[in-house]
Order: C-alpha cells, then structure tokens, then sequence
C-alpha cells in the first residue's frame, strides 16, 4: 500500500528545517504543509489532503521562503509567496507564516470563502467541526465587506446516501480527487467556471460506490451531508471512542460518535497502511444492528418447560458446575467451545482457559466465518499489489486472533467445519458456542446437532435455531459496548475502546468470561492482554493507530 | 514610417497569399530548407542570438524557452498556441487569414529545433473560418512533402494537427491549453513539473504563440543581426500591432517596436486618428490584462520594458483599444470586470471569488449605485489577488487586477464624481433591494 503522504515508507531520510525562526526535524521531501502540521503548527488548509493528490488550488496555506538572491546569490526572503502543500521540505529550507504577507493573503481568502457562503451553521449539519467556522474564527475577520447579491449555487441530491449542498462549498476539490484516485468510481466532477463552478455528479449516474462515505469526511466544511446524519445530532453533544470496525478483517481504525450510550455515526481514524484515512460504506453504516430492539439483553436458563433469568453473579457458578458435571459423566472429550470470531482475543483466551481448567481434554474449535466471494480492491481496478484500499472478503474481524488463542492452547482443537462434522457424528455432549453475528449463522447441521447434545450453552447477540436449543443463552454485546483487541487479516493485533454501556439488563461478555475463568474484579482488554503476553509472546506488542496531527484535516 | 518594410504581412493583399504557391514565390519554405540543413542546436543558437521575444504577452526569449528541454529527451511536443482570447487582439487571426505558411513554416522550424515529432496547433473554437483556411494550407503542406516523414529530405518527421478549443479565455495559459489539449477541464497546472520536462501526455513539451513562430522563418532566412537591426535590443524584431475602438482605421499593423502607443492611434501607417477628432479618455494598450494608459501617458512606448514605467503589467498582445472622451468608465469597468469574472477558471481562490466579487461591484457602479468605499475595495480586491506572484496558479489574476486597478487609481476622481453626482441614498436602497 502506497500514500502520498509517505507515511509507510520502511525508511525515510529526515531534513532539518526552520519554521518561523524554530527549526525542527521532518521527513525529508514531504511537502511543508504536512511538516508543518506535525510539528504542531495549525497552518489553514482546504485543498490539501496527505492521501490525495496535490492540487494547490485553495491558496490558504502559501508560506514565505528564503531563496539565494539571483544576482548576488546571498539568502533572503523571496518577493513572493509559495503554496506550502506544493514545496517538498528540503533540508536547510527556512519558511515562515508568521509574517505580514502570509497573514494578510489568510485574511483575505478567508473573507472570499464567506462571500457566497449562505452562513447558515444554525442548521448546518458540520457546524461545531466546520473549518469554515474555525479558520474564520482564528484568521479571518468577523464581517463581510460584500453587500451585493450573493452567487447561490443549488443544493442537490447527489446519490443514495449523501447531499450536496454547493452553497456552502468552498471547491477544495477534495471529493473528486477522492472519487478519481481512491475509489477509482470517478462519478464526481465539476461543472461551470469561475465562481459559477459547482461540484456535480455526471448525469444520470449518482455517487454510489462502496466508498462513497468518505467524501463526508474529508469535506472540510458543510457541503456534502451524510444523508443518514443530517439533523441526527448536533457535533458538539457527540462523546468519542476509539474502536475498530468489525466489518471485516481489513480492521479500519475508527472512532465511534455516541451520546447517550446510542450510536450516531461511524467515522475512520487515521491508521497508516491499514486504512490510511478511509472506510468503506459498508462499515460505516453496518452498525444499526447494535440498537435492533431484537437483541438478546438478558441472560436465559431453561429448566424443564420453563425459561428463567438468572442473576448475573451466580452465572459462573452455574456454567462451571455444569461443565464440571458432564466433564464428569462423559470425559472430558466430550466438552468443546466454539470460539467465534466476532470475540476479541481477550474474551477467547479467558472461555478457552475456563474450558481448559474444566477438562483439559476439551475441544477447543474455530466459530463460523462468514465470508462473500472475493475482496474488493479500490480505486476500481486495482489489485493486491497497488490497492489503497481493500474491503475483505471475510465479514469478522478476528479470524486470526481466535486462531492465535487456538494455537496457544493446542490439544484438542478444530476448525468449524471439522466441529459440524464430529458435532454430527455426537462426539460433544457438553458444548458452550459463541455467535455474535449481525446476520443469520446457524448451519442446519449444527442446529441439528446441538438439538441433541446434553448441555448447551449459547452466546449470542440474535436469538436463531442455535439459541433456541440451549439451555443456558448469555447474551453477546456488540462490539462498540466493548473493550480488547481484533487481529486483522495481516496479523496486526489492534486494540478497540468500549464506546456505549450494554444494554440494559446486559453484561459486557469478557466480564462473564473474566469471572468463569476465574479472576476477581473487573474485566479490561489491557488487564487481560497483559495476562496474555505472559504466556504469548505476540500480545507482547499490539498496534496502536498514531494520532493524526491536531491541525491535520 | 514609409521606410518600414513588412516581413510578417508582406503577402497582405496579394492575391492568393494563402496558397502554397504565391507563399513561395515570395521566397517562402527558404527559411525551413536553409534550417533543416543546420543541426537543431545550430537553429536555436540562432534564435536565440536573435532575441527573439515570445509574441504571446510574457515576452519571454523563444531560444532560451527551448533549452530548458531535458537533454536526453526521446520524444517532444510542439504546441501551438492560437488560442488567441485576449480582448482587442486579433493578430494571430489576422496572420493565419492572411498567410498560413508562413506559420506553417515557422512550425517546421521551431519542430525541428525543439526535435518535436508532432505539433499540435490549438485554436479557439471561435477561429471556423481560420481553422479551415489553415487546415487547407497544412493539406497541401503534406502533399507537396513539407510535413509528413522525411521533409524536403532531410531525414526530419513532423506531423500537424488542428485542435480546436471549447471556448475558454484560460485555454490560452499554457498548462491550460495542455490541459484541454489532453482532453481535460481547461485548468492551468501546478508548476513545477513545468512543460519543459512534463507538459502534453506526460512529454516534454514547448508552447509557442503564433506570431512567434511566424517569424522564425525571418531569422533564418535573412539572420539574426537583421532582426536584432529592427526595433531596439531588448525588443528585436517586427510586431504585429492591433488597434480598435472609436478610431479612424482600426485593424492590425506591422511596425517595430519602437512606436509609441500614440503613433499606434495616430499615425499614417496605423490608426490614423480618432472618429470625429475626440480626444482619447484611455487606452488599454497591450491588450485588457495588462492595464490602462491615461490620454496624457501614451508617448508610452510599444516595447517589451517602457509599459512598466506606466504602471503596466507588460506590452501583452500589443493590441491597443482605445476608449474615447464620451465612453462612461463606469462601462468600461464593468465590461473589465464581466471578462475576467466570466473567463476565472475557478480553481483558485482569489480568483475565483474576487473576480466575480469585483464585477459584482462595477456592475452595481455602472447602474448608478456605487459607494466611494466600493472604489477602495476593488483597488484592494485587485491587490490582493495578483499583485504579488504566488497568489494563484497561473497569470489569470494579474490580468484581472492590473487593468481593474489601473481604472480605479489612475480615474480615482472621475469615479469619485460619478458616484456624487447619483441620487442621494441610491447605492444603500439598490443594496437593500439585493439583499
């Protein structure tokens, strides 16, 4: 995977230069811009993206650079002003953006972004994260010096599920680049010239790709809405956690915008050759299943005809007595654990070491993994090699994390299709399955098989044929209620944040798990992961998406 | 200026000019013979002795443009910029009318010097008529074996083709063009890579105007020490002139450099005098981009470096409208502004909103409704846009603001009287109304 902003090169030689009168360290041949906004300088921007290509249009970010007088040769300030975005750093290059000129062109640009512009953050959907509103607010000035009619450019429905409104467009271009280079769709482009141009969408044929989401994101002000978010919430009430998509195994890093313990909206989090700057549509509005009022919220014991709730504390009483009672009747063969995928590792490790303690003899076996046909590389057209970005085919986000536990505790193990099989064949008598999946997942088989079982014990976030065999169900939380870590498809392992409570009446899985294997107190992924790296070596390291610059948009 | 003989309109008026057949007879395709049998670095060394100056508005050395070509380049690409959008100016127009081989020739030159293996010539789509007349005279380029492979036996292959624009003032910016010419929006490049290195599809590439190449047949044939003998040192050569608005002969001229914007609108040879004997009011001298002269100021001289004693931002096209006592500023600004603002390619900011900001406020002035503030606020708007290189992309800007400017300071008083002789409160009700 490539960017442009070279974040991912293996080795990059580093440049000293100096930035109004302080000189810093940078990546040799990025452009000042990006050095600039890692150093922590906030240099106003629209145009200028680190994963798309440089177009240098929007003339906010021009600096000043001192170049060898061309007679004399002697160092000074050079008579003209330089795109930032557009100069490669070099090393022993001297700019500034403290000065008068560079200030000035700010304030000026900044009063020719307002000219045309409706002004209406009281019912504008990016208010309260509109770089309108800050860079005005920081460079620009409080009132407008034009009285004249301003140009009105329409507001329009550009595809399923995202607006236009070209009013409030600044044409940083960002959404076609994006369009062109990353999704490779190509569906945006601009019509009109001057300050008649507007964004638009080729006739007939609405922005509709797979990817389509992040143009919302790097919009930098108000022009192109989520249609799922417009007039949801407004920014400011919005409460963050840092999580992973459970989408599929790329594992995007993203952040999950919640108030009031309910989901608003999905946005990608910087994460350098995992997904750069971006996720896909399919994650991004996969998540409405986690307020489906179907979900199982409540722990259900059967007894007889009869279905009761159990308390919460005394559930790993009544699993371990239960496991420990077949162990006991049948041999400890006939216990398996069926570890699904949508687990994090930590609440794998601690159900595989609780199967562990009950009969070292347990099967432990690899859950369902759903999958489509094949991956789907961007921009269109792409392959493996030269994808920027890849939605995976594989629809979980921990296949190789669950693996990982499987490994770690060896003996008796299994794949899933291996566990229908021997499952058909009545090898298990004492079974505990992990579900987890937003949609339907049961094989028939396995329903069938487990019908007979004596003692089953079902994890799940959707009641299904499994679940209505078992005998005890725990409910499974989804994914953003909370906290450990997914392996993606390349081996990283990456940590998420709990970012909602459980619903009520719930319990966060790894805290049932944490207490059936068990340890006292309460559950963290951290907690667990340390437990973990004493005896696996790979938890030892996990991958931490770094923090975008705070000025990077 | 009797004694001024013509070298780019020689076969003006003689019948048939635009055939292969009266152009050689005049000594033509001798200048593209004598330089295929010279290497290419030998032509441009020439050239560049010559001082030949592009004819396009920059005035920068045609020689020297061509070094700037990698040295181990395979392949080249000539372009040829006929895109002429700049208001009063219609030389190129008037020299593919009249002569086309003689552009043509000038095109085997220029391909041969820069090693070009193909020359796309680019004309705006308005040119029908010339797009046909020159397309003729390419046709019978190929057949009488001056284009095409192996030209006149010299081993030399060059291959024209007619583009046609889509009618966009911005088309004539050099990455502009190539960027249409690839087929593209019409938006000028980021630069550097400049078009030198990568310019159309990727390849080296030069731009040459017209009225340049035009003349490299000159230089060959007759040598760079009679160019430099035309004009003065820094601006060698002929020059075709154009003159229009209220005078007695607009049209376009052919004179040295060494005239003066007043012999232009005054003399025997060119404009021969006002309409009616009015006195001048204005006079935007080098086309509109490059700012306006005053009636007292035009001794200015027709070269490359007095316009920039005048406030100017250069001699431009050398194409000189001239705006009588009786025109309303108040028009002539707003059909300034109307230009620019149409033509802003709207990639860059200042551009984008100060050009149509700027009309915005002359049209409002030429309703009668201006505001003394709004005179401060288009001078500011103009600084703010291209007086300082590095605001923008391309030089779209400083066409913009120099002539806006120009208006607005050197006619500060006139403007100012304008707007106190309006009805009181007229500019704060048309506000009111358009808000």
């Amino acid at each position: 995977m490539t960017n442009t902003a070279g974040h991912d090169l293996p080795y990059q030689n580093m440049a000293k230069i100096t930035i109004d009168n302080r000189e810093i360290e940078c990546r040799d041949g990025v452009p000042v811009l990006q050095a600039a906004l890692e150093a922590g300088w906030d240099v106003p921007h629209y145009c200028y993206h680190p994963g798309l290509s440089v177009v240098a249009s929007c003339r906010l970010c021009l600096m000043e650079m001192q170049l060898p007088h061309p007679k004399t040769g002697e160092m000074g300030w050079a008579p003209k002003l330089f795109p930032s975005c557009q100069t490669p750093v070099k090393d022993g290059m001297v700019v500034r953006f403290d000065s008068p000129p560079v200030e000035q062109n700010q304030k000026a640009c900044m009063e020719y972004f307002l000219l045309n512009h409706p002004l209406d953050c009281p019912v504008c959907d990016q208010a309260g994260e509109c770089y309108l509103q800050d860079y005005s607010y920081k460079f620009g000035e409080a009132t407008s010096r034009m009285h004249d009619q301003k140009q009105v450019n329409p507001k329009k429905d550009i595809g399923p599920k995202t607006l236009l409104y070209s009013d409030r467009c600044v044409m940083c271009s960002r959404c076609v680049r994006f369009a062109d280079e990353v999704a490779g769709t190509g569906e945006l482009c601009i019509v009109n010239r001057g300050g008649r141009a507007e964004i638009d969408v080729f006739p007939g044929i609405p922005l509709d790709n797979p990817m389509q989401g992040n143009v919302v994101d790097i919009c930098p002000v108000g022009a192109l809405l989520d249609k799922e978010f417009l007039f949801d919430q407004r920014v400011w009430f919005l409460k963050s956690g840092d999580s992973i998509c459970a989408g599929c195994s790329t594992g995007c890093a993203i952040r999950v915008d919640q108030n009031d313990d309910k989901v608003h909206r999905l946005k990608p989090r910087f994460n350098p050759g995992v997904n750069d700057w971006w996720m896909c549509d399919e994650g991004r509005f996969g998540w409405k299943y986690i307020h489906d009022p179907k979900r199982v919220t409540h722990p259900k014991l059967r007894r007889g005809a009869e279905t009761e709730t159990p308390a919460w504390e005394s559930v790993d009483e009544i699993v371990t007595y239960r496991f420990e009672q077949q162990a006991a009747k049948h041999g400890g063969e006939k216990l398996a654990v069926l570890l699904s995928p949508m687990m994090a590792c930590e609440e794998a490790w601690l159900l595989a070491k609780f199967f562990r303690a009950v009969a070292p003899e347990a099967t432990i076996a690899t859950g369902f993994v759903p999958t489509v046909e094949e991956d789907q590389f961007f921009p269109v057209g792409s392959d493996a090699e030269n994808a920027k970005f890849v939605i995976r085919r594989e629809k979980c986000p921990n296949r190789r994390g669950i693996e990982l536990v499987v490994e770690h505790f060896g003996g008796n193990t299994c794949d899933f299709e291996t566990f229908v099989t021997r499952a058909g064949e009545g090898t298990f008598e004492a079974v505990w399955a992990v579900g987890g999946y937003p949609d339907a997942w049961v094989p028939k088989p396995l329903a069938t098989a487990m019908a007979k079982i004596e003692l089953l014990v079902v994890q799940d976030i959707f009641e299904n044929e499994l679940t209505a065999e078992a005998e005890l169900l725990l409910p499974a939380c989804a994914w953003v209620e909370r906290d450990g870590s997914f392996v993606n498809h390349a081996g990283l392992i990456q940590p998420f944040e709990r970012a909602i409570g459980v619903p009520e009446g719930a319990k966060r899985d790894g805290q049932y798990l944490f207490a059936a294997a068990g340890f006292e107190g309460l559950y963290s992924g951290e907690r667990v992961r340390e437990l973990m790296a004493e005896e696996m070596d790979a938890f030892r390291e996990i991958a931490e998406a770094p923090k975008k610059p705070a000025h990077q948009h | 200026m009797g004694s001024y003989e013509p070298v780019l309109l020689k076969n003006l008026g003689v019948e048939g000019s635009r055939t292969l057949e009266v152009y050689r007879q005049s000594g033509g395709y001798a200048g593209a013979e004598a330089a295929l049998k010279m290497s290419s670095d030998e032509v441009v060394e020439e050239v560049k002795k010559a001082n030949l100056r592009g004819r396009g508005g920059a005035g920068f050395p045609a020689g020297v443009k061509w070094t700037f070509l990698p040295k181990d380049r395979e392949r080249t690409i000539l372009c040829v910029n006929a895109d002429e959008s700049e208001p009063p100016t219609f030389a190129n127009r008037f020299l593919m009318e009249n002569d086309p081989h003689m552009l043509i020739e000038g095109i085997i030159i220029a391909g041969f010097a820069t090693k070009s293996q193909v020359a796309y010539v680019y004309l705006r789509v308005e040119f029908h008529e010339q797009f046909h007349i020159l397309q003729r005279a390419v046709d019978e380029a190929y057949e009488a074996g001056l284009l095409g492979e192996n030209i006149l036996d010299s081993g030399y292959g060059l291959d024209v083709y007619l583009h046609r624009g889509a009618g966009a003032y911005v088309c004539g910016e050099e990455t502009g063009l190539i960027e249409s010419l690839e087929g593209k929006r019409g938006w000028p490049r980021i630069k550097p890579p400049f078009p030198a290195v990568e310019g159309a599809f990727g390849l080296p590439t030069v731009v040459n105007n017209v009225e340049t190449l035009a003349n490299l047949p000159h230089i060959i044939s007759r040598g760079p020490d009679w160019f430099k003998s035309i004009g003065t040192e820094s601006s060698a050569g002929p020059k075709l002139f154009c003159v229009s608005g209220p005078v007695k002969r607009p049209g376009c001229y052919e004179g040295p450099m060494t005239i003066t914007c007043e012999e232009l609108i005054y003399g025997d040879d060119y404009g021969q005098g006002m309409v009616g004997n009015a006195d001048v009011k204005a006079v935007f001298p080098g086309g509109l981009s490059m700012g306006v002269l005053t009636g007292d100021e035009m001794h200015m001289k027709m070269d490359f470096d007095d316009p920039r004693n005048f406030g100017l931002l250069g001699l431009g096209t050398a194409a000189a409208v001239v705006v009588n006592v009786e025109t309303d500023l108040r028009d002539v600004l707003m059909n300034v502004a109307r230009f620019y603002s149409h033509e802003s390619c709207g990639q860059c900011t200042q551009c984008r909103e100060g050009t149509s900001w700027m009309y915005k406020m002359a049209s409002r002035i030429a309703m009668g409704a201006g505001r003394v503030e709004d005179l401060d606020l288009l001078e500011e708007v103009a600084s703010k846009m291209g007086m300082m290189p590095g605001y923008s992309i391309c030089g779209l800007p400083d066409g913009a603001a120099f002539p806006v400017r120009g208006l607005v300071q050197k006619f500060r008083s006139e403007f100012e009287s304008y707007v106190s002789q309006q009805r009181a409160g007229r500019a704060e009700a048309v506000l009111r109304v358009l808000n």
